[in-house]
């Protein structure tokens, strides 16, 4: 078996196909004598197979065409849509805060970015500024979603590569986390918890001591999970070198978030653009070098130890006060204020029914999700619901570099790559 | 507004349009800190190549592109705004740029060649709303089926899933068929 | 015919060879009648072919994957460490529809998918049966609209239907027991009543 390159080799230029594919036979230890078995000829030698929809390992319901030529993948034709949900049609069809819950179901792994996305976006438009503590509340409970979301990506992924621990430990860290969504919400996943204004509700007491046992537990819990497979050499064989993406590459396939920083680019929305009082918070933005899935593997492993940052941060510097903005074109009238004002109880009641009525304008405005750039193009004509909303999913750009990045490859790792990037059918079909 | 986060604005993308295309700038508006082009659309490409390459703007992300629909605009203007939207990360700027088609020819010429990652996004704004993007290798349906009928983002499709049959609206439950006659709606 | 009620309560030597701890007396078995239970304990139960066959099919139901949205992330969360969905036979999650016989339709299925789900169901083998898990698989949940199948019953026939948005783990626990319930119940002289 040929040994593994030490860290820090820059990576081999693409070889020509036959060239990795007497690499690949190398690295798999295959023996001259296999060449001998007679394959059926198709036309040009090539096998197409068709992968998924339903498929263990596709994250989803991904359908993949591809064109082997024995192992070697020469062609990858995604197929998406099998999830299609019609999530911008339904967008114009309700109130802003009927919207809010249909933005939970789109990246169904990290909803609470959803969430904030469009507050952000229809609050731009308003005008309107949260009050620190809703900011502070924001920044702890989306950066919770992330380490979800993380664990998660993490779990699948060795899942996938045969690593069965790791799904087991991290969806054990998970539920930790579902726990407080359920506390301040309700529900587990899909809270709706950020809304246009601000937050659903403050947080309750015992807010404070779930926050707390995950800022002291997490990290020894995720050096846990690095241990059991970074330096694993079964894990390094299957992923050190493999769907390899060029910075360039990445930059005009429109490629963000891990994807993007793992080829070493350094652009962070969070940093480069930063909402939500994030440019209050000292934290570091990990990149990569090879731009392979270790790389990748290794920026979300740290991502999470920065997110724990934050939320220390955050959670220690905490403000009273409101969570919501008092701004009557959004927020109810106080309850006091309903018995004594007519005009209060008619500007509550026009308010539940009908909706906030948002001026007209465009404007953009995307948040740095655990899968890349989230983005809601938020057109509005004035009225109570929103005219158009396009939704920019990271997943949506970041898998249509996967054909460049498994091009050569072998099949088996085509769903190394896959999990690599991380992807939600939710949000790549919308 | 800096809580909110800061605004992205186009501007260095507008000023360099004007000084070295300006015959493909229609028009230039400032709205919630961000700058949008109307851009002309034979020199699409042109604009596009400039942006991506000129080392003063470096526009090499493409974010998205889709189009608006407006079908009943006042004063009247084309149906369709094709929008884009590009982004630097040498100088961390987000541009947009759009251009107006009409009903009768909604053709743009196709930014595959310059973005790869426009490939799907064009496919999608295809599906969804029968924008026709010329020249690309190989424009179609990328979310709906394939033998699906019509372009669900355009404002005169209809998006109905099942009508919901309370105790008051039985009627709506039953099919087309067999509603009574003197229904309000009844013709849906 | 059995062993008589009188030939095993009298053979007290053979029940302390069987059970080695001293007060082996009676073993309680859920919701087993007297006689069965003096029968276990010198280790011979009787029964029907029908209530093997039923006991069989209800404890070892291994499901297909067929997650599609976050319903599937809620199953996924049962089948790991908090709520083990292993303790009731779901031990693998196959991922070929001709080893299993439970399709959880976990979440909303799309007009593009409907063929796809029903090619899978016609894939596994009978005796097969249909959980429908969450509102949008039950009912097209909060998407009226022009993508999504309202309900998966129009289909595939189901069996169990499982509202929630997604429905909690226990509520998909609670679902494939009343399954459990009602295979037991498809053949006479059920053992779960």
């Amino acid at each position: 078996m040929t040994a593994l390159p030490p860290l820090g080799t820059p990576p081999a230029p693409l070889d020509p196909l036959s060239e990795q594919y007497e690499a690949g036979r190398e690295r798999l230890g295959v023996e001259e004598g296999l060449d001998s078995i007679d394959l059926v000829e198709l036309g040009d030698g090539t096998m197409e197979l068709n992968m998924g929809p339903m498929h263990p390992s596709t994250h989803g319901v991904l359908r993949l065409v591809l064109n082997l030529d024995g192992e070697v993948v020469r062609e990858c034709r995604p197929d998406i849509g099998y999830l299609h949900t019609g999530f911008e049609k339904d967008f114009e069809r309700h109130t802003y805060t009927q919207c809010i819950p249909y933005t939970d179901r789109m990246d169904y792994l990290s909803p609470l970015f959803n969430n904030l996305g469009f507050s952000l976006a229809v609050e731009r438009l308003l005008g309107i500024e949260v009050p620190l503590r809703g900011q502070y509340l924001r920044v702890i409970m989306c950066e919770l979603c992330r380490l979800a979301s993380h664990l998660l990506w993490y779990g699948t992924s060795a899942l996938d590569l045969g690593a069965t621990t790791a799904f087991v430990y991290a969806w054990r860290d998970r539920e930790k986390i579902l726990d407080i969504n359920e506390l301040v919400s309700g529900v587990r996943m899909h809270t709706s918890f950020i809304r246009v204004g601000g937050l659903l509700a403050d947080v309750p007491d015992e807010f404070y001591a779930m926050v707390g046992e995950v800022i002291k537990t997490f990290p020894k819990l995720i050096d846990e999970h690095e241990l059991l497979i970074t330096k694993n050499p079964i894990w390094r064989q299957r992923t050190v070198g493999l769907g390899r993406l060029t910075p360039e590459d990445a930059m005009a396939y429109g490629a963000t978030g891990p994807v993007l920083r793992g080829s070493g680019v350094p652009y962070d929305l969070r940093k480069a653009q930063p909402y939500s009082s994030y440019d209050h918070f000292d934290f570091d933005v990990p990149i990569g070098r090879a731009g392979d899935v270790y790389d990748r593997y290794l920026v979300r492993m740290q991502e999470m130890r920065e997110s724990l940052k934050i939320i220390t941060q955050a959670f220690n510097n905490l403000p009273d006060g409101p969570v919501n903005t008092t701004d009557r074109r959004v927020a109810l009238p106080p309850r006091n204020e309903l018995n004594t004002s007519m005009e209060s109880l008619i500007h509550h009641f026009k308010l539940v029914t009908e909706g906030m009525r948002v001026p007209a304008g465009q404007v953009y405005q995307a948040v740095e999700s655990p899968r890349g750039e989230l983005g809601f193009y938020l057109v509005s004509d004035g009225t109570n619901r929103p005219y158009r909303c396009k939704v920019r999913a990271p997943s949506f750009s970041n898998l249509s570099a996967l054909p460049h990045m498994v091009r050569g490859e072998l099949i088996a790792d085509v769903v190394a790559v896959i999990g690599s990037i991380d992807i939600v059918l939710g949000d790549v079909d919308r | 507004m800096a809580a909110v986060g800061t605004p992205m604005s186009g501007a260095r993308a507008a000023d360099l349009l004007e000084r070295e295309l300006p015959s493909a700038v229609r028009r230039r508006a400032n709205e919630f800190g961000e700058e949008t082009v109307w851009v002309d659309r034979a020199s699409l490409v042109a604009v596009c190549t400039l942006l991506r390459d000129h080392e003063d703007a470096s526009y090499t992300t493409p974010v998205f592109v889709t189009a608006v629909d407006w079908p009943d605009r006042e004063p009247a203007e084309p149906r369709f705004d094709i929008v884009y939207m590009l982004r630097s990360l040498q100088y961390n700027d987000t541009c947009r740029l759009i251009v107006q088609v009409t009903e009768d020819d909604p053709n743009v010429p196709t930014l595959e060649d310059v973005f790869p990652g426009m490939d799907w996004h064009e496919r999608e704004c295809f599906d969804l709303l029968g924008i026709n993007f010329t020249g690309h290798h190989d424009l179609k349906r990328i979310l709906l089926p394939t033998d699906w009928d019509g372009h669900p983002l355009r404002k005169d499709y209809a998006s109905f899933g099942e009508p919901i049959a309370f105790t008051h609206n039985l009627e709506w439950a039953l099919p087309a068929q067999e509603r009574p006659r003197d229904m309000p709606g009844a013709s849906r | 015919m059995g062993l008589t009620d009188d030939a095993i309560l009298t053979n007290a030597a053979a029940r302390r060879l069987l059970f080695a701890d001293a007060d082996a007396g009676t073993i309680a078995l859920p919701r087993t009648g007297a006689a069965e239970r003096t029968a276990v304990q010198s280790g011979v139960v009787t029964t029907t072919i029908g209530k093997v066959i039923q006991w069989g099919r209800y404890s070892s139901l291994w499901p297909a994957l067929f997650g599609l949205a976050c319903c599937a992330i809620e199953m996924m969360a049962t089948g790991a460490a908090r709520y083990d969905m292993s303790r009731f036979g779901c031990e693998v999650f196959r991922a070929s529809p001709r080893q299993s016989d439970l399709m959880i339709v976990a979440g909303r299925v799309s007009q593009k998918m409907a063929p796809v789900l029903r090619h899978i169901y016609d894939q596994m083998p009978e005796p097969k049966w249909v959980i429908s898990m969450g509102a949008c698989a039950s009912s097209g949940g909060m998407f009226n609209n022009y993508a999504i199948v309202q309900g998966v019953d129009k289909v595939v026939p189901v069996d169990v239907y499982i509202p929630g948005c997604p429905p909690r783990p226990e509520g998909l626990l609670d679902a494939v027991m009343k399954l459990q319930k009602k295979i037991a119940g498809e053949l006479p002289g059920s053992l779960l009543g």
